[in-house]
């Protein structure tokens, strides 16, 4: 029991941070990210080329991971969105865009990095056995590092005046641009923000299951079931929807073990049910 | 008398609808001035050309004698001119203070800042005691004052204001005619009116223009207008 909840809040901190990245860019721009998954792929394998390969130390790998993506998403932002945005007049251009730039992140990554599985050195040696929990001190690493990163962001979005600029963004557009907020702007560091989020993750996680260019696509599905859980656009959505489901995926894995491989067919049947109760999610309201 | 605002002779579509057919009109630095007329007669549109929200096709916007049209929202707030938007547009999560603190924005004073958030809070108590609550959870005519407030925050030389007494009780409609004057008279801020409440507006503004489908129908004195005939028929209902 111990392990199940210690699995899952794991999980659950790297899958919420994950989901915030996406859910920051739904809410401020009405963009479903579909290239999320794929973003957190090219910052695992910038972490493995930096930390793996050239063998700096494993922090300036992530930052160089975070940096990397900030820069792709500010650029996706700038040159690819606003454009289709302001030129078209219907939604699903967006959505068409995003659907564009995830095949062609796959068709990059695969081209640059290959197809093959790849991991790094172990970050931290040991394993964590006590109190009926086993878990490798890496493991433990990396979801503190996660957990310090959600209160981080959530800091950043409720006491900075960027982080308020955003959040006034997300409620009411016109309303903030009468306040002053430069709508451009703060969008583009949004996008970064959210893309950030993503390579980050992706290069804490390549310490630990590794990272291959095929993953993109089921990574993307995740963090999307993640904030339909949740209510998309909504932060605590997103938290509690990272949560929930690596909660249940780790209660899956437990209990299901001994049905095959049943665990994601369960949480799919469950997120149907639930969404056809619920639709707009725990928390249906932006930004909370 | 040196005006704050000249709206000359401005032209402004919403795809193929001619929202304004060559509109002036002007504001007096200190002065209350009204923006009456019936629904879709084009007072948003004005205030929205004014704040940059929309561009205009012809004419020419004149702000503290430089020339604005075309310039875009942000820029305009830092020079001065606030707006209260039609609807009110609270930001319905965010706390009253932090709604407050959003007027503010384009200011890096801090002790400037203080003093306006005092300001505020003094002139409508109400917000103190609601400062930590959702915006979005409060009554309409609290999100109004709320609202006013947070133009104020911006410091402005011109609040433009679009239909406060909508969707307000009757009662709340007094406090926020005298709120009004109130900034008017103490705050160094010129005011542009829009409303349906032709009334209201006409006895706290001294001038007063009328629209009716994108032209300025009527103008004058603002107490002439309450007399005026035509006015009472059309706009104000034919009883006084």
């Amino acid at each position: 029991m111990e392990q199940v909840i210690a699995n899952g809040l794991y999980l659950g901190a790297q899958y919420a941070l994950v989901a915030l990245g996406l859910t920051l860019i739904f809410g401020l721009m009405n963009v479903l990210n579909f290239a999320h998954g794929q973003m957190y792929v090219l910052g695992g394998f910038i972490t493995y080329v930096v930390y793996g390969q050239l063998g700096l130390p494993f922090v300036v790998a992530v930052l160089a991971s975070g940096v990397t993506l900030a820069v792709v998403g500010g650029l996706m932002e700038r040159y690819l969105f606003r454009t289709v945005i302001k030129r078209s007049h219907r939604e699903e251009s967006t959505m068409l865009l995003a659907a564009a730039t995830a095949f062609f992140f796959d068709a990059v990554i695969l081209l640059v990095f290959g197809e093959k599985q790849r991991g790094v050195p172990k970050i931290v040696k040991g394993v964590f056995n006590d109190f009926g929990v086993i878990l490798p001190y890496d493991r433990i690493v990396v979801g503190l590092v996660a957990a310090v990163l959600i209160l981080g962001f959530i800091a950043f979005m409720k006491f900075t005046k960027p982080g308020r600029a955003m959040r006034a963004l997300a409620q009411d557009r016109t309303a903030a641009q009468l306040m002053g907020v430069e709508v451009d702007r703060y969008t583009m560091i949004g996008f970064a923000l959210g893309a950030m989020l993503a390579g980050v993750t992706g290069g804490l996680l390549v310490s630990i299951t590794g990272v291959n260019s095929g993953i993109g696509g089921p990574i993307s599905i995740k963090a999307f079931m993640m904030i339909m859980i949740g209510g998309a656009g909504v932060v605590s959505g997103a938290i509690a929807g990272g949560f929930i489901l690596g909660m249940m995926e780790s209660v899956g894995l437990t209990v299901l073990r001994e049905y095959g491989d049943v665990t994601y067919l369960v949480i799919f049947a469950a997120l149907m049910i639930f969404l056809s109760i619920r639709p707009n999610g725990l928390m249906g309201k932006p930004w909370g | 008398m040196t005006q704050i605002l000249d709206f000359r002779n401005v032209d402004l579509f919403y795809d193929h609808v001619h929202a304004l057919r060559g509109v002036s009109l002007s504001v007096n630095q200190g002065e209350t001035v009204a923006l009456i007329g019936a629904n879709g007669a084009g007072k948003s549109s004005i205030l929205r050309a004014i704040t940059g929200l929309r561009r205009i096709r012809s004419g020419e916007i004149h702000y503290d004698g430089q020339r604005i049209d075309g310039r875009n929202p942000a820029d305009l707030v830092k020079a001065g001119i606030a707006m209260v938007p039609e609807g009110r547009r609270v930001f319905p999560y965010m706390t009253v203070k932090d709604n407050l603190l959003m007027g503010a924005f384009t200011r890096t004073d801090k002790a400037g800042i203080a003093q306006s958030l005092e300001m505020v809070l003094t002139r409508f108590p109400r917000l103190k005691e609601r400062y930590g609550q959702a915006a979005g959870t409060m009554s309409g005519g609290e999100q109004q004052m709320m609202v006013i407030g947070r133009a104020l925050m911006a410091k402005p030389r011109l609040l433009l204001l679009d239909e406060p007494s909508l969707g307000v009780a009757p009662k709340l409609v007094q406090d926020i005619a005298r709120s009004i004057v109130a900034i008017n008279r103490d705050e160094n801020v010129s005011v542009l009116l829009v409303e349906q409440n032709s009334r209201m507006a006409l006895r706290i503004s001294q001038r007063a223009y009328a629209l009716t489908t994108g032209v300025v129908a009527l103008s004058g004195n603002s107490s002439d207008l309450l007399s005026d005939e035509r006015v009472k028929s059309l706009y104000l209902g034919g009883e006084l």
